[in-house]
């Protein structure tokens, strides 16, 4: 059994991606309480970004620029499908519109793999100017991109808590969270706060693409899959409407996830433990459900 | 096209009453389609399409199960390849480890497959259908990870029978009777139509009418007096049972099984090609089959395409059919067909008939010719 001491510096690394997963569940819970739809491209949106601003950085462009991009591209693309298929697939259930996300994230996926090819076995990372400062705690060394990381989960969710509490287009949203034909009738214009809820949960998701291509891997398949499936399983645990228990159930993921890490038994299974933390809490919270009502919820 | 759920489908005497003339054309047609798939393909075919027909053979039955859950039951599952990788590990390690005939080891690897899927998704199947999608498609990432750690057998000894140090890794058997290729490919189709038989069965007796109630409303079902949870595991376990078969029958067809070429958006390419072949008939599993295994073979030997265009284009189609034709291919074809039909009859024979002066128009033609 490995020492506290070999845990130290994974509850770091632990805290700073449970803080990137927590921004991409509040993303995710934001846009399916107010327009109905679980953007289930997430990642995939947001690592054809982190990829973008790889490209820009290669070509010799200054990190903020790259930045930037990444994060209009993931706002901008999320807006896009927002206009063309919210209006499209509304009144369809919130299934076969979550399974119409799935698709984008296939085309975004398959794109990323076209453009930035793996076969030629080349390596690529984006590293920020904050990777190499950092002050330490103990003996743990943190850097500043880890800081900044849990900060943004912390400041999002927050701002986005203050967001949806005393301003008008976050009242607005959450009306529409709670009847959306009723808020329509008092005048709200609910197609442009449904956009303005897309393209948000865009920005969000080119934020998560970013930071996790730095301290994770810019890989497709982890920025596609890992940060939909452990955001999306916090937003499950919070039953897709609370985004401070999203916030508390995304660190408890991200740091978990990290703290397996030195159990030699367990290393290769650390990325089923949003899996299972997800399978566990709906299993809990599963019981004593009423079958017949609030259809509408599920 | 097989539709089970139209309104002309009879009850359980329907065996005995005596089918009317647009069954007896369709079964007419699908046996002459499965005798040519049998006995005229396999000669004129190269060992290219041999392999990639086999493929088709084997995937349609996992667009089966797939397209049984999504379209007869309502249940949008992400993890089915997870299944099929189960169905393969289990009658891989069964091949390997046993001297047992060959289809009762795709039998047990189907009813393993079933008693591991319900397990799983016992819990979910409480919930409503988004946390089902959502904790299939998890429960897929998780077998990809154990996958990628446990391996699959390769004659190794121990539970895994994986040995990482074997430089000549020994094929998994095939039955003596589909020891070659085109004989194997036969064998596909065959199991193919058997499990089409089995969840066609199940169709049209009394679980079809269940779950056709189910997907309607559940709560309409539960005032029925219906026990959904029941009938919700029971098409996921003839979902897993058939998977589960596939994927045994996969480890024979492929001889290596590797952790690599199951990645996870392979999950999400499943249910994509499912819909887009159309999820509400048993045809739309084999156009989906067809979709999956041999357009991108097919594009590949043409004009070397990538696979990741054929990810794209499943990408788009999958939006385009929720959008606008959720019947997918399998429902859509036939009515562009009669339509494309009505459109050149109109255009040969000019105006409708029967439209005012379209006799005038014509009369008025000779005179001046």
């Amino acid at each position: 059994m490995p020492s506290w001491s070999d845990f130290q510096p994974f509850i770091v690394s632990g805290l700073a991606l449970g803080g990137i997963y927590a921004l991409s569940g509040v993303g995710l819970v934001v846009l399916y309480r107010a327009t109905g739809v679980l953007n289930l491209a997430f990642g995939a949106v947001g690592a054809m970004g982190a990829f973008i601003a790889w490209s820009i950085i290669q070509a010799g462009a200054p990190g903020w620029v790259g930045w930037i991009a990444c994060i209009l591209f993931a706002g901008v693309v999320t807006l896009g499908y927002g206009l063309l298929f919210g209006p499209a697939l509304a009144g369809r259930g919130p299934l076969v519109q979550a399974v119409s996300t799935l698709g984008l994230a296939l085309v975004l996926f398959g794109a990323i793999d076209l453009l930035w090819s793996t076969s030629a076995g080349q390596s690529r990372s984006i590293s920020f100017p904050t990777d190499n400062g950092g002050f330490m705690v103990g003996q743990v060394q943190v850097n500043w991109t880890q800081v900044i990381a849990l900060a943004a989960g912390v400041v999002i969710t927050a701002g986005t808590h203050a967001f949806l509490r005393y301003s008008k287009l976050g009242t607005a949203m959450r009306a529409m969270a709670n009847d959306r034909e009723i808020t329509a009738t008092l005048g709200v214009p609910v197609r442009r706060v449904e956009a303005s809820a897309w393209f948000g949960c865009g920005l969000l998701s080119g934020i998560a693409g970013i930071l996790l291509a730095d301290l994770a891997a810019l890989d497709d398949t982890t920025l596609v899959f890992t940060v939909v499936i452990s955001s999306l399983a916090a937003a499950l645990i919070a039953r897709l409407r609370s985004i401070w228990v999203t916030f508390a159930a995304a660190l408890v993921i991200g740091l978990v996830h990290d703290l397996i890490t030195p159990i030699s038994s367990l290393t290769s299974y650390q990325d089923m433990t949003p899996f299972v933390l997800a399978a566990i809490a709906l299993l809990v919270m599963s019981r004593g459900q009423v079958m017949t009502r609030s259809r509408e919820e599920g | 096209m097989i539709d089970t759920a139209g309104p002309k489908a009879p009850a359980t005497t329907g065996l005995l009453q005596r089918p009317d003339r647009r069954t007896l054309v369709r079964a007419t047609v699908i046996t002459v389609l499965l005798l040519l798939a049998l006995f005229a393909l396999p000669p004129l075919m190269t060992g290219y399409y041999v392999d990639t027909m086999t493929q088709v053979a084997i995937y349609s039955i996992v667009t089966l199960g797939l397209g049984l859950l999504v379209g007869r039951v309502g249940l949008y599952s992400l993890g089915q390849l997870a299944v099929l990788v189960i169905g393969a590990w289990v009658g891989a390690r069964l091949l390997f480890g046993t001297g047992q005939p060959y289809i009762l080891v795709l039998i047990e690897a189907g009813l393993v497959t079933m008693i591991i899927g319900s397990l799983i998704t016992l819990p979910a199947l409480r919930l409503r259908g988004l946390y089902l999608a959502l904790i299939t498609l998890m429960l897929a990432g998780a077998v990809t990870v154990v996958l990628a750690t446990l391996n699959f057998p390769n004659g190794g000894s121990g539970f895994s029978g994986y040995n990482g140090s074997f430089l000549h890794i020994p094929q998994i058997r095939r039955p003596s009777f589909a020891g070659t290729d085109p004989a194997y490919y036969r064998f596909s189709v065959v199991v193919a139509i058997v499990m089409f038989l089995l969840v066609f069965v199940h169709l049209r007796a009394r679980p079809g009418r269940v779950w056709a109630t189910i997907r309607q409303s559940e709560p309409a079902a539960l005032a029925a007096g219906i026990n959904t949870t029941v009938y919700k595991l029971w098409a996921m376990a003839l979902a897993s049972f058939v998977t589960g078969v596939a994927g045994a029958l996969l480890a024979g067809a492929d001889r290596e099984l590797f952790s690599i070429d199951f990645p996870i958006q392979n999950s999400i390419e499943l249910l994509a090609v499912v819909l887009m072949g159309g999820a509400f008939a048993l045809s739309g599993a084999v156009v989906a089959a067809f979709l999956l295994a041999f357009l991108p073979a097919l594009l590949y030997q043409l004009w070397s395409v990538p696979n990741d265009w054929l990810i794209i284009l499943f990408g788009v189609g999958v939006m385009q059919v929720l959008a606008t034709a959720p019947g997918g291919i399998a429902d859509q074809f036939p009515k562009d067909m009669k339509r494309l039909y009505r459109y050149l009859r109109g255009r040969l024979r000019g105006p409708a008939p029967g439209a005012p002066g379209a006799h005038a128009a014509q009369a008025k033609e000779g005179e001046t010719a």
